[in-house]
């Protein structure tokens, strides 16, 4: 096929396509069709509030210093949570069980010690959304 | 330098362990050929790795051929199908601003033709979205935009892509080589009758009936050692990484001089790219510049503001072998693959151009070609044995991270790189112990990457496994992992000292052109770390 047959199809493709937008309703009312679509996918959108947490969180060079200041979120470091769990959102639902329980004593000092400012409670309240919804 | 006292002889040498080589090496496998893979880095470490990391269907080929977006939709169903475990649905949110040169209904236009071949690679179809329903999707979002469609591709790891490929060719009878460098064709007359490579210091010689060229950008270096012109309009491309997903979604952006830019998120980390520019500079020493990573940056913040505020970890960049031809742009080059059967130097196959989505039909013809000269009539299988990791069902990953005392993180990490094969690797127990906290990579893991899969440096750890891939880009960890590495290969003490230099140093080059984007405190961290180990 040359491109200029391409190009025609394309053409009909467009014709059909105008002709279809005004047999229809106008757009809008698909995003939960599409957040259900790729529910099993884990594809969840962050919210607000997620998007602006995310660049303070995104500055974690994984120093450790917290570790020194901050006992252990169910068993974990609390480095651990901006270095390894705050990356990978779709598999946070099956890393759940890392994250058991409600206890995360401390992580106001810790975050206090950060030199690079991560808000770790915030950043452990966006990891237990995220694994939970 | 010495000669091996014992030449190898098979049916078919492969040159280049790219995903394209690798693949025709399975290919030939699975047909009983008899196979050495020889790749002078290590597997997917050149062009391959330094992609985009998506297979993705063809959508620009409905400007100029609709057949071939199909054929392409078809081999990425294959794709998916044998490599179930090291694919990933991408979604696209492609959106729209007022000035751009195709309106919305245009750009719907063309996802809609494609929805008709989505399904050949289980894909969904489209879904328009208003402008409200885009920012509630992604917030990060500019506020100025008319609307939006999303489509569908898949993404994959090259790097395990590639690996996957020389596992399975090793598993029915092949022989793979990395760090082994080919530095002559043997020849009787005008007839290629094997090669000459050096490893590990020796020069070694392997006589094959077929040689085949898949060196990707250094495929006219390797034709010319039998005085074959490949000609080749290579593209040097940089992609920014950033160490989390930035998104769950693909972001595509229209760069300053209207190419597209995508921000794709695969796994843990975020590939932002691509540049395209004519290269004629050393291959192996291909440089980013700032120039470079402001031209993807401006691209991205258009349509995504907030990506000025994240924090890129490295960058990587590469060359595609993209065939020759004269006047267009780069970006405007086809993509398509040629196989060249050298008649003035029989027995030499080249196979070039191309790309990773279409790796294994470039490899099934090429295998074709070198059967029709072994006169083996086996057809191929490539499409329906299923890939190492892919063969059965795999085990949730609690149910791994309790049986081998690993994070559930590590287990799902596992999973996604071995698939069912991951409690296998991880049986050893007492080694649940992490090594790179950053990706939660258990030390048994690290050690299975050396042990099994030819990881013979840090950094092939890095490609195999995600060693450091992380945040501190090893500052962290890279000791403790030359140990279990060095453990494993019998490295000295001074040796392990040395592979953790070598590596660090690599992630420098990789860091240098970003440190103004955030990255000073990293790399104070990484100084104060490793000044034991400066000169």
């Amino acid at each position: 096929m040359s491109r200029r047959t391409s190009y025609i199809r394309l053409a009909g493709a467009y014709a059909r396509h105008q002709l279809r937008r005004r047999l229809r309703r106008r757009p809008g009312g698909d995003v939960q069709r599409l957040l259900e679509m790729y529910a099993p996918d884990r594809l969840l959108p962050l919210t607000e509030a997620e998007r602006e947490l995310l660049p303070a969180a995104s500055a974690c060079i994984n120093c450790g210093l917290c570790a020194l200041v901050s006992a252990r979120v169910s068993g974990l470091r609390p480095s651990d949570l901006a270095a390894a769990y705050l990356r990978d959102y779709p598999l946070l639902e099956s890393a759940a069980s890392d994250l058991a329980g409600d206890s995360a004593p401390g992580l106001r000092e810790a975050a206090a010690a950060c030199p690079v400012g991560v808000p770790l409670e915030g950043v452990l309240a966006m990891i237990r959304r995220l694994a939970s919804a | 330098m010495a000669l091996s006292a014992a030449p190898s002889t098979q049916d078919v040498v492969v040159i280049g362990g790219g995903v394209t080589g690798a693949g025709v090496a399975r290919d030939l496998a699975l047909r009983g050929v008899s196979v050495l893979l020889l790749e002078k880095n290590d597997w997917g470490a050149g062009t391959s790795g330094s992609s985009t990391w998506m297979i993705h269907g063809g959508l620009r080929y409905l400007e100029y051929d609709w057949e071939t977006t199909r054929l392409s939709q078809e081999d990425a169903g294959h794709i998916v199908d044998i490599a179930r475990h090291l694919v990933h649905r991408v979604l696209f949110l492609v959106p729209v601003l007022p000035d751009d040169p195709h309106g919305i209904e245009q750009v719907e236009t063309v996802m809609e033709v494609y929805d008709r071949y989505q399904p050949l690679k289980h894909a969904h179809p489209h879904v328009r979205l208003t402008t409200e329903e885009m920012l509630a999707v992604e917030p990060g979002l500019a506020r100025d935009l008319v609307g939006g469609v999303t489509v569908e591709e898949w993404g994959v790891d090259p790097h395990r892509l590639a690996w996957a490929n020389v596992l399975d060719a090793v598993e029915h009878g092949a022989r793979a080589l990395n760090h082994a460098r080919v530095t002559s064709l043997i020849r009787d007359g005008s007839q290629v009758i094997g090669v000459r490579y050096v490893r590990d210091g020796a020069e070694v010689e392997a006589r094959a009936q077929v040689v085949v060229n898949a060196g990707g950008p250094w495929s006219p270096e390797i034709a010319g050692m039998a005085g074959q012109e490949v000609r080749l309009r290579p593209a040097k491309g940089i992609h920014l990484v950033y160490d989390r997903r930035v998104s769950n979604f693909v972001i595509s952006a229209e760069a300053v001089d209207g190419r597209d830019i995508l921000m794709v998120p695969h796994g843990p980390i975020t590939v932002l790219g691509t540049t395209d520019d004519d290269f004629f500079g050393d291959l192996d020493d291909v440089e980013v510049t700032p120039d470079e990573v402001d031209y993807l940056l401006q691209a991205v913040a258009r349509v995504f503001p907030a990506i000025e505020h994240l924090r890129p970890v490295r960058a990587t960049t590469g060359v595609r072998p993209t065939l020759y031809e004269w006047r267009p742009i780069e970006d405007r080059l086809s993509r398509r693959h040629e196989l060249i059967e050298h008649r003035h130097a029989p027995g030499l196959l080249t196979i070039t151009g191309g790309k990773l989505s279409m790796y294994r039909l470039m490899a099934e013809e090429t295998a074709d070609a070198a059967c029709r000269r072994l006169g083996v009539q086996a057809r191929c299988r490539t499409s329906e044995v299923r890939l190492p990791g892919s063969e059965s069902e795999a085990p949730t990953a609690a149910e791994l991270a309790s049986e081998h005392r690993v994070t559930a993180l590590g287990a799902a990490n596992a999973l996604r790189r071995h698939g069912c094969r991951a409690g296998a690797v991880l049986q050893d127990a007492r080694q649940g112990r992490l090594v790179c906290r950053c990706e939660h990579l258990a030390e048994a893991e690290l050690a299975h990457a050396a042990r099994s899969e030819q990881a013979r440096s840090l950094v092939d750890a890095f490609r195999r496994v995600g060693l450091a891939a992380g945040p501190c880009a090893g500052a962290a960890c890279v000791d403790r992992a030359a140990q279990v590495v060095g453990r494993e290969l019998g490295w000295s003490a001074s040796q392990q000292v040395d592979a953790a230099r070598e590596f660090l140093l690599g992630a420098w080059l990789g860091r240098a052109p970003l440190l103004e984007r955030r990255g000073w405190a990293q790399e104070e961290m990484a100084y104060a770390g490793r000044r034991g180990y400066t000169a």
